[in-house]
């Protein structure tokens, strides 16, 4: 029997650019966060950061990060992936019972002290890939996006509305910056093009972003909220390194969506699933995760996006939240698509609220093309 | 059962270049430092709540955690806590002048920083001994007004 | 809580100073195909992955994405881990608690580095290049010592003001530190994974020129090219999948202080020799591990050691023995192999140092004493039932413990 987990409480901040140094970007959202928790960081038993040496520029990422989120003289550790593989840790601390309450905190800054592209180029293989210079994290998903769009046949006009209709949502959330409010797929058509077919509004914003979320054991998530968002699923995999992977038919989303459905006893991911808050970094990837997924079926990007089938008031709502490109940090991203997920089945989503949102997804991805997936399912039953 | 190793393969060139990051650091306490250094005064930030002085000092305390900002000003002497005696550089050889380095800490204050301690023997050098902020004439509000210390006569 | 034990070890041939015959994701699946053949599993039997080393040594980001293939890591569950110097250990904890949740049965924890495609002095000034940065801009002056700041040490760096205070706290004297260092390499001579493996007296030790006082040039580790794999099961998949001869985990801990080195610009108010978070740790891991007096229950001890000295400081900070004790324990011979505790019969860190294995190879050493695995002659003679694991690591912050015993806690 696994112990329940439950995440009891976020906090996050999403700019184009923070204003501030990164400790004092993770004091200040840890100091609100434990304020209006009403707790202590003495009340914490773990501390996993998450965040990356080459997005933050140093060595030992961590080494200045744990003062600034109260780590000082406690237990903490250093997930450097994705941020819901950082919760995912934090929930199998929780559940080795060792431990009862556990913050998870990540961050990077993206937009005023490094580019992402160039930290994503650090991944590829230096004695080839890197040497050969063709390959960006840009140049990769163009074509990851032409693929699909070959494939399936969804077109340039389609891949616009995905991409409005995630920042219109993003003008809604008051945590996503890079919202607009009446951007058009007209609007979208007119950005800058950047990788062909890829243009600027299709892409995620550069953002310095930190997301704090608080898990907890079952009986201390109980003392601690009212309304405790129970994780009864996850499921993380990785794909070959090599591009012979298929990156339209995503093995790994799939397989991460599988292990998570198994988990969390969800054998009908279309009808029991609420709200899905994905990590796109480019407005193709969202039917491509959300396929590989079993939300939509599989090739029917184009369909969604014509019939509104993941607008918030859709059959399937994908990003309420404005999704990646309202705003996307290294490490954070999966993290804040967790706390909106949070926000929702707490009741807390605002203009951008799902009607009776009782179960949610999140989902984080890693490397190019989504080489590495991680699939976290919540749900305000306890079961 | 030797290990032999196999032919040697290609080696490429690579680089992480650390110009690309655009850093923002904290320099309040640094700079309230080095700004009372130019009047031969040593600043620092208290915390209100523990009492704890760091010289120079965060905008937050760690054991605390909040906001600090009370301004203490310290005297200019101060204990070694700990300190090594640079021998040798990088590669071994032998300097020609061995330099004391010391962690201090200032009276008055609970954090320690480095600075060179020079008119001893390094063999007569000891952890407790007592030392005292020798200044530059003409201070400018930088890190090197204090040039370096020296140990105060019994 | 689940019972989990590492059921073997897997390391690359060697651990060497340049491996120029491989590249990093091919030096990777060598430590990897070795657990594999050292257990009898396959990869089908791995149901998760955890992996970490200290990146920016060989500016390459998150490198399991890279090795994925090499490491046989296509399509499973794998989470990187990345702590400084204390990630092997975090790496294998994190291995530990997989199992441990009831999340996963067997876990394959992968750790590795290539020092030699790397530049160390970068990775290693990466840790704190905005601080000195800001520094400089307030007038720091990096070469001539003049001033106040961070710095001096010279190539031993901060840990040489650690020594120092060390010594002032325990009564042990600067001999001591080069008594430890020929023990050390000592025993690595007799360890054909060990890099330096050069039998070594006090007088060589001697011999080399003093760095910064007190440490000397023969004070300090090597930088290695090397991986280490460890696979740790449940019991149920001990029962299934091995013949009951494994090192059970029954201990684990980890904590941080605040950096305590180059911490101008915060400010430092921790001594480096303090180290609380030792303390901390090796508390919970004890605890955890039902031991009440380290000192008398544990059979050997692999403690993190850079650094010559710092084997006898943990020794006390890891409360295996009172402030002031260890270097005594030195003096009579308790700390040889053949000793009431014997501490890096392997050599230790400061004989070998690929730095991502290096916490890790700590706990591995220990398990593979326990199961009398170990190939080479510093198989330590007496039954090790219970045995001591360390890693340390950060700005001279992080500690991890690990107690790996005969027996299921």
């Amino acid at each position: 029997m696994l112990r329940k987990v439950a995440i009891v409480g976020q906090a996050q901040m999403n700019a184009a650019d923070s204003g501030m140094s990164r400790e004092r970007m993770l004091f200040e959202l840890c100091k609100g966060f434990y304020d209006s928790m009403g707790i202590t960081r003495h009340d914490i038993d773990t501390f996993v950061l998450c965040s990356n040496d080459f997005a933050s520029g140093h060595t030992i990422s961590n080494v200045f990060e744990d003062c600034p989120v109260g780590a000082y003289m406690k237990d903490e550790t250093k997930v450097e992936a994705d941020g819901v593989m950082a919760a995912t840790y934090a929930m199998i601390r929780i559940m080795s019972g060792l431990y009862d309450t556990a913050l998870v905190v990540g961050n990077s800054q993206g937009g005023s002290v490094m580019r992402p592209y160039l930290v994503m180029e650090y991944t590829l293989n230096q004695t080839y890939d890197r040497q050969l210079g063709l390959m960006n994290e840009l140049s990769a998903a163009a074509l990851q996006a032409r693929a699909y769009m070959d494939e399936f046949g969804l077109t340039e006009e389609q891949l616009n509305k995905i991409a409005a209709r995630n920042l219109r949502n993003a003008a809604l959330n008051p945590f996503a910056f890079n919202g607009r409010a009446d951007v058009t797929p007209e609007d979208v058509a007119a950005s800058d093009l950047l990788y062909e077919p890829l243009r600027q509004l299709h892409c995620y914003p550069f953002t310095d972003g930190a997301c704090v979320l608080l898990l907890a054991s079952e009986e201390k998530a109980k003392e601690l909220t009212d309304r405790p968002v129970w994780i009864k699923g996850v499921g993380d995999s990785l794909d070959t390194y090599y591009p012979e992977r298929n990156a339209v038919r995503s093995k790994s989303v799939k397989l991460a969506g599988q292990r998570a459905y198994k988990m969390a006893d969800v054998g009908d991911p279309a009808n029991r699933i609420d709200v899905a808050e994905v990590s796109a970094k480019f407005a193709h990837q969202e039917p491509i995760i959300c396929e590989g997924l079993g939300l939509f079926p599989e090739g029917s990007g184009g369909e969604v996006a014509d019939r509104g089938l993941a607008d918030l008031d859709g059959a399937m709502p994908i990003c309420p939240s404005g999704g990646a490109l309202g705003a996307y940090a290294f490490n954070a991203g999966g993290l804040v698509r967790l706390a909106e997920c949070h926000r929702q089945l707490a009741g807390d989503a605002g203009d951008t609220q799902v009607v009776d949102a009782r179960t949610a997804l999140a989902h984080g991805q890693d490397g190019f093309c989504m080489q590495h997936n991680a699939v976290m399912i919540v749900s305000v039953e306890e079961g | 059962m030797e290990f032999k190793m196999g032919p040697e393969t290609r080696q490429v060139q690579g680089t992480w270049d650390a110009s690309t990051y655009k850093f923002r650091m904290d320099g309040t306490g640094v700079r309230l430092l080095t700004e009372g250094m130019k009047d031969k005064k040593i600043k620092g930030i208290r915390c209100s709540e523990c009492g704890m002085v760091y010289v120079p000092g965060p905008t937050y305390c760690r054991k605390c955690f909040v906001d600090i900002d009370e301004v203490v000003e310290l005297k200019d002497t101060g204990t070694v806590m700990s300190y090594t005696v640079e021998m040798a550089d990088v590669r071994g050889n032998p300097r020609d002048e061995f330099l004391i380095s010391a962690m201090i800490k200032l009276d008055g204050a609970d954090s320690w920083f480095v600075s060179s301690v020079k008119g001893v023997d390094w063999q007569e050098f000891k952890v407790g001994m007592r030392v005292k902020a020798v200044w530059v004439d003409e201070p400018a509000g930088s890190l090197t007004d204090i040039d370096h210390f020296e140990v105060i006569p019994e | 809580m689940r019972n989990v034990a590492v059921i073997g070890v897997g390391y690359t041939p060697v651990f060497v100073s340049k491996r120029r015959d491989v590249n990093i994701v091919e030096m990777i699946s060598e430590s990897v195909d070795a657990a594999f053949q050292n257990t009898g599993l396959t990869p089908d039997d791995i149901d998760a992955v955890t992996f970490g080393n200290m990146q920016t040594f060989e500016g390459l980001n998150l490198p399991h994405l890279w090795a994925s293939d090499h490491m046989r890591a296509i399509d499973k569950p794998i989470i990187r881990i990345s702590t400084g110097g204390t990630t092997g250990m975090s790496v294998l904890q994190a291995a530990y608690y997989y199992v441990a949740s009831g999340m996963y049965d067997v876990v394959m924890a992968v750790s590795w580095e290539k020092q030699s495609e790397g530049d160390s002095q970068v990775g290693l000034s990466g840790i704190v290049l905005p601080e000195a940065m800001t520094m400089v801009a307030h007038g720091m002056d990096l070469f001539t010592g003049k001033g106040i700041g961070f710095g001096g040490g010279g190539s031993t760096g901060a840990a040489s003001y650690q020594a120092m205070s060390y010594l002032h706290h325990s009564g042990a004297e600067p001999e001591h530190i080069d008594k430890m260092a020929a023990l050390e390499r000592s025993n690595a001579a007799l360890n054909p994974y060990a890099h330096l493996r050069k039998k070594t007296t006090v007088e060589d030790i001697q011999a080399t020129p003093m760095v910064a006082f007190p440490l000397r040039f023969g004070h300090t580790c090597p930088t290695s090219d090397g991986a280490t794999t460890c696979i740790v099961a449940s019991q149920e998949m001990v029962d299934k999948l091995t013949d009951g001869n494994v090192a059970w985990i029954t201990g684990v801990g980890s904590a941080t202080s605040d950096p305590c080195t180059a911490n101008f610009l915060e400010g430092q108010i921790t001594d480096p020799a303090e180290q609380k978070p030792a303390k901390i740790a090796s508390e919970k891991a004890y605890r955890m591990a039902g031991i009440e007096n380290p000192g008398r229950e544990l059979d050997m001890s692999e403690m993190y050691n850079g650094f010559a000295h710092q084997s006898l400081m943990w020794l006390e900070k890891l409360g295996v023995c009172r402030e002031g004790e260890a270097h005594k324990m030195l003096d009579r011979g308790a700390l040889d192999i053949g000793g009431e505790m014997p501490t890096n019969a392997s050599g230790g860190v400061f004989s070998t140092n690929a730095i991502g294995t290096s916490a890790m190879n700590r706990p591995a050493e220990c398990a593979l004493q326990i199961m009398r695995k170990i190939e080479g002659e510093h198989q330590i003679p007496k039954k090790i039932k219970k045995a001591l694991a360390h890693g340390w690591g950060g700005m001279f912050q992080y500690v991890t413990v690990m107690v790996l015993a005969d027996e299921p806690g």
